[in-house]
């Protein structure tokens, strides 16, 4: 009895490796303040050809705050604007277009592209996106004396996510920060320091709970054998 | 008896964690029949593929099939002919051509823009294409194959993401390529997201 549980046991934590499910992973963009967003959202044209799509922002408790709709007239190219977002729905192309103009500093933060179809639940399309936007550059240099703490430490927060983050290339994220060569290597040699940590925490945090399933079953296993 | 069999599964519990490290692109790029060699009209192409690409769009022909190198040699003519000499395009439409005789065509390969799923995706996606009609019949598994292959080796080169995404050709456009058959397989892959 007691050997079958514990094969029982065994199976199942091979099953658990096995099946190693896509993590929905953030894409990363940074930006400075007055730039633009933009990104594009495949969805299913079978599925969703005639269903409304949203631009969402997921507050820190992951309350959800829905910033645009497409139109209700659905299955025809549309698009809408609400203050600073656009949303342009191409069913026959089963892509949702979003643009973000004039960002603030205040926009940092949790986006998705979903399905809207109250009351059910909204369905997440592509990846949450991880919005960074930092203050201009040359608007700092001026206010240095007062703002560079907060700016460093959104920086660093937000690069030590846990959750697994596609950065994009450097390109993207550097734009707009060579006005000020100094501010900007600061920044810059600030990056390859944490990606690191990060990486080390991961392997780590992989190891350590590998380790302990494996530690467990041996107790059980020598528990059972020793009788 | 039972210590030993204990001590296999152990064995292959810890192989199975060391496993999941092994990533694709260890794989090595397997042979792909180069434009030369199945005697392709030059491509008048000169749109580039921003790489890495994110998606990978899997479509069929809907034309003949084949399934020996001499057939399928043929059938790759034939439909870069269609394309480039009919319907005016710069080049065959597709990226990548696979054959039921399990060989992979050099298409447009990795680094320019096909025309294989319209504007939106054209930029986006590699295009890859099984020669033949799958809406009645599933493709060899050879052909299946050669495709994972294909894409283990866009990882390697970083011609495609290492998270990219498959889609079917009929979940991007309105259409029923890649077939119903095949579309039930592609389903089925690790990196398939609809």
């Amino acid at each position: 009895m007691r050997k079958a549980r514990l094969w029982g046991l065994l199976w199942t934590s091979f099953i658990l490796e096995l099946q190693g499910a896509p993590r929905s992973e953030e894409i990363k963009y940074t930006r400075t303040e007055g730039q633009s967003l933009s990104e594009s959202c495949p969805f299913n044209v079978m599925k969703y050809f005639s269903i409304r799509k949203a631009w969402q922002r997921l507050g820190d408790r992951g309350e959800i705050q829905t910033l645009a709709i497409t139109d209700r007239v659905s299955g025809q190219s549309s698009k809408v604007h609400v203050d600073r977002c656009s949303l342009e729905d191409i069913p026959t192309e089963g892509i949702l277009h979003v643009h973000m103009t004039d960002l603030r500093v205040e926009d940092s933060g949790l986006y998705q592209c979903v399905i809207y179809q109250p009351p059910k639940a909204p369905v997440l399309l592509h990846h949450p996106i991880r919005l960074v936007v930092t203050k201009d550059p040359a608007q700092d240099l001026a206010q240095r004396s007062t703002l560079p703490p907060v700016t460093t430490k959104a920086r660093v927060k937000t690069r030590t996510n846990p959750s697994p983050v596609t950065q994009l290339p450097a390109s993207e994220s550097t734009a707009g920060l060579g006005v000020n060569p100094t501010h900007g290597t600061d920044v810059l040699s600030m990056e390859p320091r944490i990606s690191v940590i990060s990486t080390v925490t991961i392997v780590v945090c992989g190891i350590l709970s590998k380790s302990l399933v494996f530690t467990f079953l041996l107790i059980a296993t020598q528990r059972s054998f020793g009788r | 008896m039972s210590r030993l069999c204990a001590l296999l599964a152990w064995a292959l519990l810890a192989l199975q964690g060391l496993g999941e490290g092994a990533t694709e692109d260890e794989a090595c790029c397997g042979p792909i029949v180069p434009r030369r060699e199945w005697r392709a009209l030059a491509s008048e192409c000169a749109q580039e593929l921003k790489l890495p690409a994110r998606y990978v769009v899997v479509s069929h022909t809907a034309g003949g099939h084949c399934d020996t190198p001499a057939s399928c040699l043929q059938q790759a003519q034939n439909v870069q002919h269609y394309h480039a000499r009919t319907l005016g395009y710069c080049d065959v439409a597709y990226n990548f051509l696979i054959g039921e005789d399990g060989l992979v065509y050099e298409g447009r390969g990795w680094k320019i823009k096909g025309d294989h799923s319209g504007p939106t995706w054209n930029p986006r996606a590699i295009g890859i294409t099984f020669m033949g009609n799958f809406m009645e019949r599933s493709p060899h598994p050879r052909a299946i194959r050669a495709a994972k292959s294909l894409l283990a080796c866009g990882v390697a080169r970083g011609a495609l993401l290492p998270n990219y995404e498959v889609k079917g050709h009929r979940d991007v456009q309105q259409t029923l390529s890649p077939g119903d058959r095949l579309y039930d397989i592609i389903q089925e892959w690790p990196h398939y997201r609809e």
